[in-house]
Order: C-alpha cells, then sequence, then structure tokens
C-alpha cells in the first residue's frame, strides 16, 4: 500500500464504513469525514500567513522523527486511529474558523500560492485546536511555497502524549509526502521545526484516549480489524499475544517485539540516535539522510501493517522487507535494493525472521493482492528485486547445517500450502508453544511449594489408600504409587508419612518439582523428620538452588539426635558453605561408620561441586549400604556430572539391578549417552523411562534434543505429540 | 568454587563448570570442531540486563571462561536471565521462542546465534 493513500485517505476506499485493512486510515477519514475528498481539499487549503513571534529556534529539534524509528515503537504502540482523529481534528477545526497562522520571520511574503482564506490574527489564547490547527497548516503551507518552515513557540498546546506522538508520525509523513520533489535535507528540517515549535519530545507514551472522537474511532478500529471471529487457529494466538506485556493490548508482532527489543537496547537505539543527532544538527550527511528518511517512511508502514493482526501479513517477506527498511538495513539506491554498509542493529535479527517466514507464498500473495499501483518506487522495486533480494540472506542459511529449530520451523512452514494453512503452521507451532507455557507455569507453581494433584484419581475413596500406594512404591510402580499417596494426603492431609512418601516417589519419577513441593509439605506437618530434610536438599541441589540445598542440609544436622551438637546453638542468618562443610566433617569424624552422613556430605560436595569429594563419600556409604538403590543413583549423577560418564553408567546400572523400574536412573542413563554424543543409545533409554512415566517432562525434553542430534527429525512430530507407542517401537532397548 | 561466599549463586554457573569439563572429553572436542565459534553469554540473576556475570563460552579453543571476552569479538552474545538460561539449555524453552518472547536478546552473527542450540550442553544428572 502507498504511503500516499495511507496519508490522503485515498481514493481506494470508497464508501464510508467501509473497513479495508489496506487503507486503515483512508476508511477511518472516510467514516468521520463522509468522503475523502474532502480531507484532499483541506490539505489543499492554504492559510495565508500573519507573523508570530518566532523563536528562531533552528532546526535544533533532537531528531525526533528521525529517533522515531525502531526505538520508538517501544514507547508506544501505534494507534492509527489516534493519528487519524487528531489530524483530522486538526483538520476539522480548521473549518469552523478560519485559520490563524503561525509564522515567523523568517517566512518569505513571496508567498507563491493564492490566499484562499482571509485568516486571523493568530489567537495564540484560543482554544489549543485552533492553533494546533493553524500551525499544522503553515507547515502545510510551507511545502506548497517552497519556504521552509521555521520552529516558532507556541503556546502550550496541552497536547497529549498521544497528541504528539500522532502529530510527530503524521507530521514525518506529510512531510515526505509533500516534499517529495525537495531535498532530504529540507523534509527533515521541516519536520524538526514543526516538532520542536509543539514541543514534541522522543519521550512520548501513549495515553489513554481523551477525546470522545477518539474513543468512538478506536471502537470503530477495533471493530474492523480487531480479532477475526471464527474459530481460526490464529486467534487463538493472537488473542493469546495481545495479552503479552509486549503488546500493551495492541496484538504486537514479532517483529515489533524485535523492534521492541531494540528500541530498548542501548546501543542500537543509541545508533539510531546518532544519526538522528546528525541530522538535527543541521550538518546533514546526504548520504545519511535519504536513507533516514525511507527509513522512516517504511517504519510509518511497518508499523501499519503491523497493525494487522493477519498471521499471513506478518510473516510476509513483504512486511519483513519493510521493517528491514525502516530499520536502514537496507536501501534503496539507484533503483536497487542495497544493504546498509552499516551495520545496522537489527540486521541479523531480521535475517533471523527472514529464515522463518519461509513461504514465499504469502509474500506473493501479498504483493498480488494488496500491493497498490502506488508509484512508490521501492515498493515496486522491491517486487522485482525481491528474488535477488532473497538470494543475498537466505542462501547463507540454506548453506548452514541444519539445526533445530530454524529446520523445524522452516519445515513446518515449508510443509503449508498457500495461505491459510501456512499460517495455521505457524499457528500451531505457536499453540504448542503455549501449552507449553501452560505446563511450565504449573510446573513453577509446584517449585514454589504448590503441590499439583492429578485429575481423575482412581484411589480416591480407597479404604486404605496410604497401605496401598505404599505396595505400589515397593512393586516399583511408581506412578501407581503416586496415585494412591496423593489419594491419601487428600484424605489425611496431615500424614506427613503419606507427603513424604509421595515426594520419594515423585524424585524417583525424576520430578523434582513435585517432589519439592510434596516434601515441603511432609516437613510442614513433622518438621523434624531427617529423610525430608535429606530428600528436600537433595532435590534442591538438582535444581540447582544452592541457597535453600544448604538450608536443609544444615537443618538436617541440627535436627540430628546425635549432630545437633555439632552446630551452634543459634541458627545464623545466613549459611556459608565452608561452614557447614565444616560441621558435617566434624560429624563424620565423630561416627565414621554412619552411612547417612556420608550421604549428606556427598551431596554437601555435590553443591560445591568438590566431585572428588563428593564421590568419595558415596563410595564410603555404599560400603556400609550396598543395596542402597537410591545411593547408586547419586555415586552415578556425581560421576556424570563430573564427566566420567563410563563409572556413572556402571553405577546406574547397579541402581537399576536392584530397582528396575527406577525412572530417574533411566533418564540419567539416557543424560549420560547423550552427553557422550552417542544420541541412538541415549534415545532408547529416554524411551524407556518416559514409557514408565510419560510425565517426564525433563526426559521428553532431552529425548527432542537427541532425537535430533541423532537426525531423526522424522521422530519428532511423535516425540511433540508424546506418541509413546510409536517411539517404543522404533526405539526398543 | 568451592565456597559460594556470594549471596547470590547463579544457577547458571553450574551449568558452566559442567560445561568446562564437558569441553575436555571426546564429545566436547567434537563440538569444537563442529560450531567453532566463540559465544558470550550475559546472565542476569533476575531481571535481564542487570548484575550480568558474563561468560565465554569458546568454542574455537574448547573453554570457558568467566568474564567478557577479551581476545577480539565474539560471534555472539547472548543475553538472558539465570532461570531462562537454564530452560534453554535443558531444551524447555525454545530459544527462537524465547527470542520472540524477549527473553533472550541477541548480539551479533544470526547464523551464530543459530547454532546456539540446547545440544550443546551438557544435561546435569540427577540425584
Amino acid at each position: 500500500m502507498a504511503m500516499r493513500e495511507l496519508v490522503s485517505g485515498g481514493a481506494a476506499c470508497a464508501t464510508s464504513g467501509s473497513s479495508s485493512s489496506s487503507n486503515p486510515l483512508g476508511s477511518l477519514a472516510n467514516a468521520l469525514l463522509g468522503s475523502s475528498s474532502k480531507t484532499q481539499e483541506r490539505l489543499r487549503e492554504i492559510p495565508t500567513s500573519t507573523a508570530i513571534p518566532s523563536d528562531g529556534s533552528a532546526s535544533v529539534g533532537t531528531g525526533e522523527p528521525l529517533s522515531g524509528l525502531p526505538g520508538s515503537e517501544l514507547d508506544h504502540p501505534l494507534q492509527p486511529n489516534a493519528q487519524g482523529s487528531e489530524f483530522l481534528r486538526g483538520f476539522r477545526s480548521a473549518d469552523q474558523h478560519g485559520l490563524a497562522d503561525v509564522w515567523d520571520e523568517i517566512q518569505r511574503p513571496q508567498v507563491n500560492f493564492p490566499p484562499e482564506h482571509v485568516l486571523r490574527q493568530p489567537d495564540t489564547n484560543g482554544p489549543p485546536q485552533r492553533v494546533l490547527s493553524s500551525f499544522l497548516h503553515s507547515f502545510v503551507n510551507s511545502s506548497h511555497g517552497g519556504i521552509p518552515f521555521c520552529p516558532a513557540t507556541l503556546p502550550v498546546l496541552g497536547l497529549s502524549a498521544g497528541d504528539k506522538q500522532c502529530i510527530r508520525d503524521r507530521s514525518s509523513i506529510m512531510a515526505r509526502h509533500f516534499f517529495a520533489d525537495k531535498s532530504e535535507d529540507f523534509i527533515n528540517a521541516q519536520v524538526n521545526a514543526l516538532l520542536s515549535s509543539l514541543e514534541i519530545d522522543n519521550d512520548i507514551r501513549a495515553p489513554g484516549p481523551a477525546f470522545k472522537r477518539y474513543q468512538e474511532l478506536e471502537k470503530y478500529w477495533h471493530e474492523t480489524h480487531g480479532m477475526r471471529p471464527g474459530p481460526n487457529p490464529a486467534d487463538g494466538w493472537v488473542a493469546e499475544f495481545a495479552q503479552h506485556p509486549v503488546g500493551h493490548g495492541d496484538p504486537s508482532t514479532w517483529v515489533q517485539s524485535f523492534e521492541q527489543e531494540h528500541g530498548a537496547n542501548g546501543w542500537a537505539s543509541e545508533f539510531e540516535h546518532e544519526h538522528a543527532q546528525l541530522a538535527s544538527m543541521d550538518h546533514i550527511r546526504g548520504a545519511t539522510m535519504p536513507h533516514l528518511a525511507a527509513m522512516e517512511q517504511t517504519r510509518m508502514l511497518a508499523n501499519t501493517l503491523a497493525q494487522n493482526n493477519d498471521p499471513k501479513f506478518q510473516n510476509s517477506k513483504f512486511f519483513q522487507f519493510v521493517s528491514k527498511m525502516s530499520r536502514g538495513e537496507i536501501t534503496v539506491e539507484d533503483n536497487q535494493i542495497k544493504p546498509a554498509t552499516l551495520s545496522a542493529p537489527g540486521d541479523w535479527a531480521t535475517e533471523y525472521q527472514q529464515q522463518y517466514s519461509g513461504g514465499q507464498t504469502w509474500a506473493d500473495q501479498f504483493v498480488h493482492e494488496e500491493l497498490s499501483k502506488g508509484p512508490n518506487g521501492w515498493v515496486d522495486e522491491f517486487a522485482s528485486e525481491r528474488g535477488h533480494v532473497d538470494d543475498g540472506w537466505v542462501n547463507e542459511f540454506s548453506k548452514l547445517h541444519v539445526n533445530d529449530w530454524a529446520e523445524e520451523f522452516g519445515r513446518q512452514v515449508g510443509e503449508g500450502t498457500f495461505g491459510d494453512s501456512s499460517a495455521d503452521n505457524w499457528a500451531s507451532a505457536y499453540d504448542e508453544y503455549l501449552n507449553e507455557q501452560t505446563a511450565l507455569k504449573q510446573q513453577s507453581e509446584s517449585s514454589r511449594g504448590v503441590y499439583v494433584f492429578s485429575d481423575l484419581n482412581p484411589y480416591v475413596g480407597h479404604p486404605n489408600p496410604l497401605k496401598e500406594g505404599q505396595e505400589l512404591f515397593r512393586k516399583g510402580l511408581l506412578s501407581e504409587a503416586v496415585l494412591a499417596l496423593e489419594a491419601e494426603v487428600l484424605k489425611n492431609p496431615d500424614n506427613a508419612e503419606g507427603w513424604r512418601l509421595l515426594g520419594i516417589a515423585h524424585a524417583e519419577n525424576d520430578d523434582d518439582q513435585q517432589a519439592i513441593a510434596a516434601m515441603m509439605r511432609a516437613q510442614e506437618v513433622d518438621p523434624t523428620n531427617l529423610e525430608v530434610l535429606l530428600a528436600l536438599g537433595v532435590s534442591h541441589t538438582n535444581e540447582l538452588e544452592q541457597a535453600a540445598a544448604l538450608k536443609y542440609l544444615y537443618s538436617w544436622l541440627r535436627h540430628h539426635p546425635k549432630y545437633g551438637t555439632v552446630v551452634p546453638p543459634n541458627q545464623p542468618d545466613s549459611l556459608y558453605y565452608g561452614d557447614v562443610a565444616t560441621y558435617f566433617s566434624d560429624a563424620a569424624r565423630m561416627s565414621p561408620d554412619d552411612a547417612d552422613v556420608h550421604i549428606v556430605l556427598g551431596v554437601l560436595y555435590n553443591l560445591s561441586r568438590e566431585y572428588d569429594k563428593a564421590i568419595e563419600s558415596f563410595q564410603t556409604a555404599l560400603k556400609l549400604k550396598p543395596r542402597d538403590y537410591s545411593l547408586w543413583n547419586k555415586l552415578g549423577a556425581t560421576q556424570a556430572n563430573s564427566v566420567q560418564s563410563a563409572d556413572a553408567i556402571l553405577a546406574y546400572q547397579q541402581a537399576l539391578d536392584l530397582k528396575p523400574n527406577y525412572v530417574r536412573a533411566w533418564a540419567n542413563m539416557g543424560i549420560s549417552y547423550a552427553n557422550q554424543g552417542m544420541y541412538e543409545e541415549s534415545i532408547r533409554y529416554y524411551v524407556r523411562a518416559l514409557a514408565m512415566n510419560p510425565k517426564a517432562d525433563n526426559a521428553w525434553q532431552y529425548l527432542r534434543i537427541s532425537l535430533s542430534c541423532a537426525s531423526r527429525n522424522d521422530m519428532l512430530e511423535a516425540c511433540d505429540s508424546r506418541n509413546l507407542d510409536f517411539l517404543q517401537k522404533e526405539f526398543p532397548l | 568454587m568451592a565456597s559460594d561466599e556470594k549471596s547470590v549463586q547463579l544457577k547458571s554457573d553450574a551449568l558452566m563448570e559442567q560445561m568446562k569439563i564437558h569441553l575436555t572429553t571426546d564429545a566436547g572436542k567434537a563440538l569444537t570442531k563442529k560450531i567453532g565459534l566463540v559465544y558470550q553469554l550475559n546472565i542476569a540473576p533476575k531481571k535481564l540486563g542487570f548484575n550480568e556475570e558474563s561468560y565465554v563460552v569458546d568454542l574455537k579453543k574448547g573453554e570457558v571462561k568467566k568474564g567478557t571476552y577479551e581476545d577480539g569479538k565474539p560471534d555472539a552474545t547472548f543475553s538472558f536471565t539465570d532461570n531462562d538460561f537454564i530452560k534453554i539449555a535443558a531444551g524447555k524453552m525454545n530459544p527462537q521462542i524465547a527470542f520472540m518472547r524477549g527473553a533472550m536478546k541477541i548480539k551479533g552473527s544470526i547464523s551464530a546465534a543459530q547454532k546456539f542450540t540446547p545440544d550443546i550442553f551438557p544435561k546435569p544428572a540427577k540425584m
């Protein structure tokens, strides 16, 4: 869509009230004014001049329009309706009362245009609207007269931040539109002048609407461009995404997110800002200006395009091209599209996006359907140059070694056919992500101590679920035991043993989150239970939560009947690892035959990553308790983490001999193989672990990684859909 | 690494340690051959960009060092929070989704960034 169209409420939109995604402003304008031609007229109305005190502050403007590039998106999600209303209101008001105008002494009297309207003296006390409108008009005027428009001080117009933003944006576009024949310096000077007069600065945030009309427009806007009705999966993610803080309530795209990120990114915005500074200080370097102007233009375009929720839109190459242009990474020079020689900040990330945009199909469609016959050279050039443009960046990627995400994404997109289904693929990947997020959220809840009960528990109502749970546990049916134990604690929330066993079952099932949650409940009921404290220490160590782990291990010592004396009577505020280790060593010396002390010491050494000492401790403990499967696993894990993978596997095997359904040990086996690069083997072990506990999320993630490392992308889908049967058939042990 | 006197100890620290050792193994050496890039990871304890600890994962030499990269410019620099990095390394969070959400920031070469996948990192075994 051409800028012209956007700006002038162009001809494409004939009926008022019609909504056309390609011409938002036009339709708005039409709705408001009933016809687009009127707006055109207004633009042509040229108020004559009346002098006003001028500040002569030569384009000192800190380059607002120019720094209003990627960074500005961060500041305010663009609301075109806001722009439209403000701008139109400005013009509307012009209708009501003739135009006071704002000139300064530099305004030359050789006004080439016929004074069509008699103007009053500038009424600086007048309603802000009037002053503003006249000011805006003079800006417009100056275009026609070829007269440089110089900044002037205006009374406080009470422009809201949103208004300012609109004015800024609109004026930059308008300037480019009007001054198309002028040099770029001129354009920017003009805009700067306008903005500095209006005291529009960079730091603008869009506020709530202050005007009724704005509200109406917003409503109208949302009606026409709001979430598309219907069960289109694209809606799901759009809606969800809209709720994401990044969006500020407006559905925002990943491009905007990216741009936003870059706005916040120190050096990126500095880069833009620097450019802006250069421009504003009248040290206009010829090279940069055209780029910046184009950037500004395309940024506006990109913004408006971004308002379109259609995922096709977002992902189209066209849109990305526009975004890219807006960031100055590519410029149109001599009818060629050239990547900017300056390393633009968003360079790599746009390419990154490009990689994922995949299908040219969308871009094709878009370009054909919606590309206006507008004269904008660069748009046409893009259509023709697209092939050329693609080569440079995309080829680089196709040569790359195939990667997890990139490939998957590209494949997903490539598999889609025209239009909808490709959007669907992307949307469904996103849905999947969202599901993942809710699952993760669940997990994170339990890590904060909130235990998550299973639904549909067949053991609820069982006469003695605890006993049942213990039986099942003994038999090694961990998941079943979990259910039974859940039934027990639902029945008797104060049953410490129930909670404890539940926690252990979860840990053995390779779910530390739930294990912690259950153990915390057990600790509430029975604060001095040593096994509980140890288990908590272990789980937290696994989760790399070192401070918490230390706390629990210390508590173990304190509450121990025998070693309680080793530690000082008052609990110190902050625990230092070194001190705790000393206490434990003391305790160990006290009774060298107590396996438990050695076990706890082993865990402690894991915390501090003194793996050799940890291994030693565990081995000592194992001499005393050779049939403790959990101990073998601890030994194995320590060895694995110190990259003695061969030994680790032996230890795990011992554990599994003692407890064949030890899910954790199976998963750990998989990890050891994977860490050694033996991905095919690791897959088998993961699958085995998952067969025993389909809820082991860690194992699913690891399986996925191993699958792609082993180049078994064909099975990725089975993995994502958690199709265990399929996986088991394919990867038996 | 023995005593953590600091009040804020990053979880990622453990992962980095593991990575360091991992790179001395055959599998780790294969990684340097396969990738051959230098990454810098800026990890913040809670909020992106605040109190960052930097690590250099040098997959050219096969080293992991704390601090920023001194011998030139890293091929790609990432910023995450502690938790997010752990998730990504474990495969729990998709890096591209993380990027889109703004949970991960990238600077530098895009192709280098794309090679930064969860499988680079060894997984911790659980006791």
